[in-house]
């Protein structure tokens, strides 16, 4: 039990997989404009890679291995995860209409998220079993989503007009990201 | 011909995938780290937009609207397979380097991006031409900003120690450092693009104000115009090409 | 607006301070620490802190310049930002850091959001963050005044040997230039009084790190143990100077609460567990970035805010397998055939590849194999999985042979897991089971740091070695020692912990067991 948590620390804040990994930055740095996205986001895809780890962890280690087919992973894991998010999209568009707006193309670009795959294939590569997969997975999904709501905090306070003209746009996010990547290299290493 | 030179400067410059469109950064902040790096990725991932984007162009008539985003991800990650055995087998160096890198490129915003932005809508050989100057653009960022990594970090660059023994700032080559200097190389490209245009805006004497302005119409520098106008053209070539393909086919009126 | 208090985002009513006013107030209370630093350090430190405000003061201006503003250096807050910077590092350290340090502080941290008032983390600190991940080796402390076995005092604590308590409040012991106990509290209590720093923050923050410390250190709440911890670290400095910072810190009183209680139980927490060159300021600098988010929530909502709105029942449609959906699954298995196709063609390559990778570096650390087989004596006991030993897994085990048949040594296939991932060595040992080399087949730790185990400077310490080695930091000095990379202690703890297992097993499996 103290290893998965183990796990799921390592997986949010130790090696962050926005901050240390660069996984999901595509999002990261477009949603986080706004903190209720962000969070929405967040919460979206702690459900999608939980259940795609999961799901993936199974898919691997009950037909992929056995079968040999190990070099198919890559597409049964991304037709995993396309699902799940048209699951979460239809769920969503039914019963939370204005998340579902707010949210708008990231949505469907959680599909596309680095993170996910990146995740799944990382499950693959530590040799973990189904408890260590979900949650590596959860501990990534807290992680993206602790990144990506601090980071919207942030810039929630940055005025453009402040800003000297060649800052403006992505290159104050990206300092802000640097900037938030070297307090959180505060935990590295970290043995509990 | 100029058309498909136009779309190697494009890729390369203008629309930039990584420093201007912002697609793409997940592989270029983490692979960076070294200049030789960024050629490795940069050029795996051109073989593969190229490809990709060839096919798709192909398909482009077949694949059905609705499914057409998770058709596209198949191909493309078929694709990446491909290229990652091909790659583990006969350049298990690169392999080394790039490791869980390369079926990331399955979801490099950029490959998806442009399938969806271009390939499905233009010409094979057009497409193909996209996909070369966006993968050589990226494969420049990537090199640019690994070499800068590099030197920053150990002194070195492609291994070549260029700065004094013992020189390093380990942070650039660690994530912080990603984030920076991407930050001041758009930083830079910004900084370049105000001073162009407000460089054209005098050369040009206008002041601003299209609506007093008798050559509106024939405007270069107001982006906004020039965005529309480009627009229009686009459109235009798009009606010439569908009507290449189908002769039979009406083309509607030209708005 | 001239010298009127310019803040982000909060509600202060303070205008007949100013920020000069409150700079210097600052700098004063600074002042006894600064020069209770020059003095049991000498002239190195007052190079340093002068060094510092310069380059700071510069740094602003010519960035003020460069973006077309007016000159903002008599405010007073780059001194402040180059003081804090240069009482926050070592009395022997290189005269380029306090410089790179302050251009770093100035014009990432602070200039490039919009001055003062608009950066959102501690320049001050961020900065020392910023060198301490750079500059690694140089940042480290190195004993000037006490000969002792660790360096700094915080060292001591975590090697649970005894520190003098005195000598940290003097300000005698070793550690940064401004680490006098005694005059950071007279100065902090003196702002603290002016109140131009919030007790909420300064208190909470050493409540929650004593509570931390007393709850986990394994001493209890012991005194003189939670004293020595306090004392040392930057932990007054932080609580009172750095984290209490206007901009950088929470509007609302229990927002500072929080913010408070958070950075102390993060420092304890990275004091006991951390394994980073200083826990406290990265602490503050978390905090930092966690402070536009407290302030969202932990704020008073105006009246009646409440949205009103009606859901409205969907209808709902009936369900089909859409056509597309067929086209999909057609090129799916296309697709999937395609692969396939490539992954038999490539297979049997890529095996090769890797059988061929795993032998040379068998081969490599026992030098002169003609043959290298699985060893019979081992492999029940291994099996297809291997075996724990110590904190690492025993792979496999080789014999390897000459062209003579003649038994060379053994070569084992280690795993250990390191900061960034699981290191595989291949460890070769003599018949009599000495080191003849060590070789990474698989290793992924931070560049320029736990890489450097792949150096010879590192990695060469291991031939010829035997029994049980330790790991010790700087030189070693007893044939069982192993010097760490410094920076590095993850790795290098995690690579003799490799081949500790490594000589362990052979003395119970190979040599005797059987």
């Amino acid at each position: 039990m103290k290893s998965l948590i183990m796990i799921i620390i390592a997986g949010a804040l130790i090696n962050n997989v926005v901050l240390n990994q660069f996984l999901g930055i595509c999002s990261f740095l477009g949603v986080s404009k706004q903190m209720k996205a962000s969070i929405s986001l967040g919460g979206a895809v702690i459900f999608v890679i939980t259940i795609a780890s999961a799901v993936a962890s199974l898919l691997y280690d009950f037909v992929l291995k056995p079968l040999g087919m190990d070099f198919m992973k890559t597409i049964i894991f991304i037709l995993v995860i396309a699902a799940l998010v048209q699951i979460v999209e239809m769920f969503l568009k039914k019963k939370s209409p204005a998340v579902y707006k707010s949210l708008g193309i990231y949505l469907p670009l959680i599909t596309t998220n680095c993170a996910v795959l990146g995740v799944a294939l990382t499950n693959v590569q530590e040799g973990y079993n189904f408890a260590q997969c979900v949650a590596s997975g959860f501990g990534t999904a807290v992680g993206y989503t602790i990144a990506i709501v601090l980071l919207a905090g942030i810039r929630s306070r940055i005025n453009e007009k402040d800003l000297p003209a060649p800052l403006r746009g992505a290159p104050i996010v990206m300092i802000a990201a640097a900037l938030m990547s070297i307090a959180f290299m505060g935990f590295g290493g970290l043995q509990l | 011909m100029k058309k498909y030179v136009e779309r190697l400067w494009n890729g390369l410059i203008k629309e930039n995938p990584v420093l201007v469109l912002m697609l793409g950064m997940c592989p270029a902040l983490a692979v960076s780290t070294q200049a030789a790096n960024g050629i490795g990725m940069g050029l795996s991932t051109l073989a593969v937009l190229v490809l990709s984007n060839l096919v798709i162009s192909l398909l482009r008539k077949v694949i059905p609207d609705q499914v057409r985003l998770p058709a596209y991800i198949v191909i493309v990650a078929s694709l990446v397979t491909v290229t990652e055995l091909l790659i583990k087998a006969y350049l298990p160096d690169l392999y080394k380097n790039l490791g869980i890198y390369i079926p990331l490129i399955v979801v490099n915003c950029i490959i998806l991006g442009r399938a969806e932005a271009y390939a499905n809508k233009h010409t094979p050989l057009l497409s193909v031409m996209d996909g070369i100057g966006m993968g050589l653009g990226f494969t420049v960022a990537l090199t640019l900003a690994g070499a800068l990594r590099e030197l920053l970090g150990t002194g070195k660059i492609f291994g070549a120690q260029i700065l004094p023994e013992g020189f390093g700032m380990t942070i650039f080559i660690q994530p912080p450092g990603a984030f920076l200097i991407f930050a001041l190389i758009i930083a830079i490209m910004n900084a370049i693009g105000i001073k162009t245009r407000q460089r054209k805006l005098v050369e040009s004497g206008c002041d601003g104000n299209c609506a007093l302005c008798a050559t509106a119409s024939s405007c270069e520098t107001k982006p906004a115009e020039k965005a529309a106008k480009a627009e229009k053209a686009e459109k235009a070539e798009i009606k010439a090409e569908t009507k290449e393909a189908k002769p039979a086919e009406e083309g509607g009126a030209a708005k | 607006m001239n010298g009127v208090l310019n803040l982000s985002s909060s509600p202060h009513i303070r205008d007949r301070w100013t920020t000069p006013y409150i700079m210097r107030m600052v700098v004063l209370s600074l002042l006894p620490a600064t020069v209770v630093g020059i003095i049991v350090h000498g002239w190195q430190a007052f190079g340093i802190i002068a060094l510092a405000i310069v380059s700071a003061v510069a740094a602003e201006w010519v960035f003020d310049k460069v973006c077309h503003k007016p000159s903002t250096i008599w405010d007073g807050s780059a001194v402040v930002t180059g003081l804090l910077l240069a009482l926050s590092l070592g009395p022997k350290t290189p005269l380029y850091i306090p410089v790179i340090g302050s251009v770093f502080a100035i014009v990432v941290c602070k200039g490039c959001f919009g001055g003062l008032g608009k950066n959102f983390i501690n320049p001050a600190l961020a900065a020392r963050c910023f060198l301490l991940i750079s500059f690694a080796n140089a940042m480290t402390i190195k004993p000037s005044l006490d000969a002792v076995a660790s360096a700094t005092p915080v060292g001591a604590l975590k090697a649970f040997e005894q520190v003098d308590i005195t000598k940290m409040f003097l300000g005698t012991a070793d550690g940064v230039i401004g680490s006098s106990i005694l005059a950071l509290l007279i100065g902090g209590l003196l702002l603290w009084s002016l109140d131009i720093i919030h007790g909420q923050i300064c208190f909470s923050v050493l409540i929650g790190f004593t509570l931390l410390i007393g709850l986990f250190g394994g001493e209890g709440f012991n005194p003189r143990f939670l004293l020595a911890h306090l004392c040392g670290g930057g932990v007054v400095m932080g609580a009172f100077f750095m984290a209490t910072d206007y901009v950088t810190s929470p509007v609302s009183r229990l927002g500072q609460f929080i913010y408070g209680c958070l950075i102390g139980v993060l420092g304890g927490v990275f004091r006991l567990w951390g394994n980073t060159a200083d826990s406290f300021s990265y602490a503050i600098i978390i905090g930092n970035v966690c402070t536009p988010l407290i302030d969202t929530y932990i704020v008073q909502k105006p009246l009646a805010y409440r949205k009103i709105g009606k859901t409205r029942r969907v209808k709902r449609e009936p369900f089909r397998i859409p056509k597309p959906v067929i086209a999909l699954t057609i090129i799916a298995v296309i697709a999937g055939l395609a692969l396939s196709g490539v992954f038999f063609v490539t297979k049997d390559t890529i095996e090769e590849q890797a059988r061929l990778e795993a032998a040379a570096a068998y081969t490599s650390v026992i030098p002169g194999t003609k043959s290298l087989k699985n060893a019979e004596e081992t492999a029940d006991l291994l099996g297809n999985d291997g075996i724990d030993q110590g904190n690492a897994h025993i792979n496999a085990c080789y014999v390897g042979k000459d062209g003579d048949g003649k038994v060379l040594g053994y070569a084992l296939s280690i795993t250990v897991k390191g900061f960034g991932g699981n290191i595989i060595i291949a460890l070769g040992l003599t018949p009599e089971g000495e080191v003849v080399d060590i070789a990474f087949t698989e290793i992924s730790e931070t560049a320029g740091l736990g890489m450097k185990a792949q150096e010879p400077e590192f990695k060469g310490q291991f031939p010829g070695k035997s029994g049980t080695l330790t790991l010790v930091k700087g030189a070693a000095s007893a044939d069982n020692e192993i010097s760490a990379i410094s920076g590095a202690s993850v790795t290098s703890n995690a690579v003799t912990d490799a081949v500790n297992a490594g000589l362990e097993f052979f003395r119970t499996a190979l040599k005797g067991g059987n």
